[in-house]
């Protein structure tokens, strides 16, 4: 027999499936009609993008702003600076001049520091800004320790150390914060007292040892003991009275200047600067993507490969 | 073309194919219940662009029958331990001679299942190859190859 006419031998070969397979077959069809798929990708996706855009736009509008943070800060330093032995306050700008307040203790020895930038538009009213600075630095009880003034042209700024009666400093930073606008303001408060009491209470123990000392019949040693104990408790009490002389007076840094004429800076970049920026990265992106991606797919293909391999050598061996 | 008409339309060809593939029309006609459970399962991934109903439920069919020969070699593996496997007597269609049927019961059953694709369901390499997930210069070696097998029986046999 030849393979063409086995061929249409096999073709010849009737198969019709028995009556009963076609009727389950049938039932299958008919009854058991697949139910629709719950969870299908357009499903998901229409549920995905509402949900995405609702978690991005509640991360974009709950989050806190810089100045929104930079408030919350200064409200927790605000009480370390009363209770802390020394503390720096960075106050926030524009709000300063309407309200501000030195976090400090009136009964406790405290050195205070502060240092105020202001900005005025002419080089007038610098000249009238140091003017009124130092008239407010009187009327408070204070006085200048020193100022500088330089004026180019329309430019012109100014630099004041003012010192201040302590108890003064909030109504000082006030007033003169309303001279101009405030570009830089800054606070620092250092609690003295703790050392003074720890001065005194040396003194005191010196002081009773010089008593004792004196009380002893006189010698050269005595003597030159309480010489050095007078020299000590001497120096100590000068110390001391400097330090509670420093805290009295408040120290104020006072800057006034005009806008710094700007000067257009020119980079020598065209216009397709930023395009040629962009496809650097993308190029970078695109090797590292490389470098990492080849591997990986190659790593991919070639258990793919065994995968299929193996799966073929085991159905050939079931089929064999 | 709904499930129900492509059931219609290849329940015979679907048992053909498995009468050929396992050799034993009783089992052929459960797997065929089974291919058509599993393909209702499944019609939702059929896509007509990418082949015929008819080639997609024979690897669906396929798909069944290679499971039930995976079962059939651990349960034969298991009872050949107690007793010898009962004999099946194959019968492959009406209109085939005794000859015919004997040598069509020689081949294997991956020989069998490409004749009876390329053969008796008539599909062209392509689709075949498909249906057996190899290439279609393979799939022509192999029908070839059984085709061989099947003349030489014959021959022997005449």
């Amino acid at each position: 027999m030849s393979q063409r006419d086995l061929v249409a031998e096999l073709r010849a070969a009737h198969l019709t499936a028995p009556p009963g397979l076609r009727e389950r077959v049938r039932l299958i069809s008919v009854e058991g009609q697949p139910a629709p798929r719950r969870i299908t990708w357009r499903r998901a996706l229409a549920v995905a993008v509402p949900v995405a855009a609702a978690v991005a736009a509640t991360i974009v509008f709950t989050r806190p702003t810089h100045q929104a943070n930079r408030d919350q800060a200064l409200e927790r330093l605000a009480p370390a600076t009363v209770h802390g032995s020394a503390a720096s306050v960075p106050a926030p700008t524009e709000r300063a001049a309407k309200a501000f307040t030195v976090p400090t203790a009136p009964d406790r020895a405290q050195q205070v520091g502060a240092t105020l930038g202001l900005r005025v538009a002419t080089a007038g009213a610098v000249s009238d800004a140091v003017k009124r600075a130092l008239a407010i630095t009187a009327s408070l009880g204070g006085y200048p320790l020193s100022v500088h003034a330089q004026s180019h042209g329309k430019t012109a700024a100014a630099m004041l150390t003012l010192k201040v009666p302590r108890t003064h400093v909030s109504e000082a930073i006030t007033r003169l914060s309303a001279l101009g606008s405030i570009r830089q303001e800054h606070v620092d408060v250092t609690d003295k007292q703790a050392g003074l009491n720890t001065t005194d209470r040396l003194i005191a123990r010196l002081q009773r040892q010089l008593t004792t000392l004196r009380a002893q019949p006189t010698t050269a040693t005595t003597t030159a003991q309480i010489a050095a104990l007078v020299a000590r408790i001497e120096q100590l009490q000068r110390g001391e009275a400097a330090t509670r002389r420093a805290t009295h007076y408040a120290t104020i840094q006072l800057s006034v200047a005009t806008p710094q004429p700007t000067v257009a800076t020119h980079h020598g970049h065209g216009r397709l600067h930023g395009v040629v920026i962009a496809l650097t990265w993308l190029g970078i992106g695109a090797v590292y993507a490389l470098a990492i991606g080849v591997p990986v797919l190659l790593v991919l293909a070639a258990a793919w490969f065994a995968v299929r391999m193996v799966r073929r050598r085991r159905e050939d061996a079931l089929l064999g | 073309m709904t499930f129900a008409q492509a059931a219609e339309a290849h329940l015979d060809d679907v048992y053909g194919y498995l009468t050929w593939f396992t050799s034993d029309r009783f089992t052929a006609e459960d797997l065929t219940g089974v291919t058509f459970e599993r393909a209702l399962r499944l019609w939702h991934r059929f896509d007509p662009d990418r082949g015929s109903a008819r080639t997609w439920l024979c690897q669906v069919a396929r798909t069944v029958a290679l499971d039930h020969f995976r079962s059939e070699k651990r349960r034969t593996r298991r009872e050949q331990l107690a007793a010898a496997p009962e004999a099946v007597d194959p019968r492959f269609g009406e209109g085939l001679s005794a000859e015919l049927e004997s040598a069509l019961a020689r081949l294997t059953p991956g020989e069998r299942e490409v004749v009876a694709l390329r053969v008796l369901l008539d599909l062209d390499a392509g689709a075949a190859a498909r249906v057996l997930g190899i290439s279609s210069t393979n799939c022509t070696t192999r029908l070839n190859r059984a085709l061989k097998k099947l003349e030489e029986a014959l021959n022997v046999a005449a």
